[in-house]
């Protein structure tokens, strides 16, 4: 008499798949739609999570762009509460530093610009008048939208270059007709207009004139306001904590350096509720679609008694029973998991097309779907087969 | 246990009550040996418990009380996966309404015989295209069950049953869904599938069908009122495995 294995029931693990996706394949109609509930709830949540990768790639390029490498540094708050005066030659000790490719200062000059003498002094309409180095634009990517910046020569001579939102405010919409502002008691010629500048948008506000000038009209003192440095890639952090000791050793902590670049992702941060709204109606339709898959599956095995019945009499354990419900549960999650995911990279690739962005699917956006939908799918299968399993045989087959 | 004359399934002092108050007892002590080779007729009123035999002796159920033998091994030991195997293996079902499972085609449905066992979806399909050939099906191998006629059905389903050479086939009324023409064609399928070696039990309440076979058990209130092997004398020993 044959013994041990040869004994026990086994069901081959090529016939479990088959097995359990018999009735899937019996009942198409029911399949597909059932399995719609899955896709779509896989959908929503691979397209929020596509959309907003997309989102963020799109921030990513726009920051390369810019240079994401710019620090700032501003004054700090001393303890005593005294103010904070940096060196005049803080640019220069700042660019000494070894993986610093440049550093520019601005220096604020008291001074206010106007249209004509006869505008109100009070009237500034916000406008800040700085002294600067004549490579400050190149340090935080600027652009000349009309005109050209300061140089050497124009840094001299009561020339102005004005930041977007300053030449509008003051009236400034060409340069053809060779425009003057009226700076304190001087009027000055406008030669340049800026683009807006993503990085330092104080200098939308700002009007530029060189710091012989300020010197010579204003009496400045030129210490540096703000120093902006650019750094060769990879020494952001180490060029940081190194600033303040160079330019303020007996106070280091006084000094603030920021990254520019960290507020424009932080514009990022401000959908991240949107998103997890987006993500939790995903996982709710994910989990109707899980609750549906139940349904059919109880209302499968209530049909199926006499096959299930049979299976017994044929030789199925009460686990082969289970394995093969759990199993068309999981398939039929699957499908919908793999159509969603589908579904999911298309509306992603389609909104990305829309908005002219970088396309970015996350991989593990995918993977994760799919995984998500076969563990639903399986959680679902879990009630129904177990039902299955508990079936008499000898009730199951019983003719009527 | 060597095969030929030896018992392949033995009933012992077999009970089984359904609860209920007071309890439902459908068998009421039954001892009854089958012997390989053996064409047995179980037959009976309505209620007298020939579906709860079937169950017994097809291990789809077990007894309150007593014990089921088949080929010597005491069911009561053994654990669901090995009576699954068992049953799969040595145990063959014949039903009245043939529960061919919608969706595949016949050779798919009489392979899953030997699905449980772990044998090779390429070896059950073979042997499953020679039974069909010996149930007189061998033009019906494409074909899937909704397509068949009540008696092709019924042939199907006793392919599945004989698929791995089972050591008994439990038939439940098989021709109970049949008309009178198909049920002769049936039960003469079935007579040369035991002169070919199989051992056949047929459960059914048509007399007339019992009379005709080798052997009739009538069954009244749970108990064996009559085994026509006893007549002459053939009452097999109470033998232990």
């Amino acid at each position: 008499m044959r013994r041990g294995r040869d004994e026990l029931s086994f069901l081959r693990l090529a016939d479990v798949m088959r097995v359990g996706g018999l009735g899937l394949r019996a009942r198409k109609v029911r399949t597909l739609l059932t399995a719609l509930g899955i896709a779509i709830g896989i959908a929503a949540m691979v397209a929020v999570l596509g959309i907003t990768a997309s989102e963020d790639a799109q921030v990513q390029a726009e920051l390369n762009a810019l240079g994401p490498n710019l620090l700032e540094v501003l004054e700090g708050e001393s303890i005593t509460g005294a103010e904070i005066v940096f060196p005049v030659e803080s640019a220069d000790m700042i660019e000494r530093i070894g993986p610093v490719e440049m550093a520019a200062q601005i220096s604020t000059v008291d001074a206010t610009v106007r249209r004509t003498e006869f505008i109100p002094a009070a009237q500034t309409g916000g406008i800040a008048v700085m002294a600067t180095d004549l490579d400050v634009l190149d340090a935080v990517n600027g652009e000349v939208a009309q005109g050209m910046f300061l140089d050497e020569h124009s840094a001299e001579i009561p020339s102005v270059v004005l930041g977007s939102v300053a030449a509008e405010r003051l009236g400034v919409r060409s340069l053809d007709s060779t425009p003057i502002v009226y700076l304190t008691d001087t009027y000055f010629q406008v030669i340049g207009v800026l683009e807006p500048v993503q990085l330092a948008p104080g200098f939308d506000r700002t009007a530029f004139i060189g710091a012989p000038i300020a010197e010579t009209l204003f009496d400045a003192e030129l210490e540096p306001q703000t120093i902006y440095v650019d750094v060769v890639e990879g020494w952001i952090d180490d060029v940081r904590t190194i600033i303040g000791h160079t330019i303020r050793p007996e106070a280091p902590d006084e000094v603030t350096v920021t990254r520019p670049s960290d507020a424009i992702e932080a514009r990022e941060v401000t959908s991240e509720s949107f998103r997890s709204l987006l993500l939790g109606l995903g996982a709710v339709a994910l989990l109707v679609g899980g609750v549906g898959i139940a349904n059919v599956m109880v209302i499968s095995v209530l049909e199926r008694q006499s096959e299930i019945g049979v299976r017994r009499a044929l030789g199925a354990t009460r686990r082969h029973i289970r394995l093969q419900f759990v199993v068309e549960a999981a398939m039929l999650s699957l499908l919908g998991g793999i159509a969603g995911v589908g579904l999911g990279a298309a509306i992603t690739a389609g909104y990305a097309e829309r908005e002219d962005s970088v396309v970015s699917v996350p991989l593990e956006a995918l993977g994760l779907g799919v995984a998500a939908a076969l563990i639903i799918g399986g959680l679902a299968g879990l009630y129904p087969a177990a039902r299955a399993a508990r079936l008499d045989p000898a009730e199951a087959v019983r003719p009527g | 246990m060597t095969e030929g004359t030896e018992a392949v399934l033995e009933l012992r002092g077999v009970e089984k009550s359904y609860p209920g108050t007071p309890p439902i007892r459908a068998l009421a002590g039954i001892d009854l040996d089958i012997s390989a080779g053996e064409l047995v007729a179980i037959v009976g009123p309505s209620g007298s418990g020939k579906s709860t035999m079937l169950n017994m002796m097809g291990a789809l159920d077990r007894p309150t009380r007593g014990n089921v033998l088949v080929q010597g091994r005491d069911l009561s030991t053994l654990s669901d996966r090995r009576v699954s195997g068992l049953r799969g293996r040595r145990i063959g079902f014949v039903f009245q309404h043939f529960h061919l499972i919608d969706g595949i085609g016949n050779i798919e449905n009489v392979a899953t015989g030997q699905l449980y066992q772990g044998v090779s979806r390429r070896h059950r399909r073979t042997e499953a295209i020679e039974m069909l050939e010996r149930v007189g099906l061998g033009h019906r191998l494409q074909n899937r069950p909704n397509q068949l006629s009540g008696g092709e059905r019924q042939r199907v389903a006793i392919a599945r049953a004989l698929l791995g050479d089972p050591a008994i086939v439990l038939a439940d009324e098989p021709t109970g869904n049949l008309d009178s023409k198909t049920s002769d064609e049936i039960v003469e399928l079935l007579r040369v599938l035991n002169q070919q070696g199989s051992t056949i039990v047929v459960i059914t309440h048509d007399r007339d069908l019992a009379a005709s076979l080798p052997r009739t058990v009538s069954l009244l209130d749970g108990k064996v009122e009559h085994d026509s092997a006893h007549q002459d004398g053939a009452q097999t020993v109470l033998a232990s495995s």
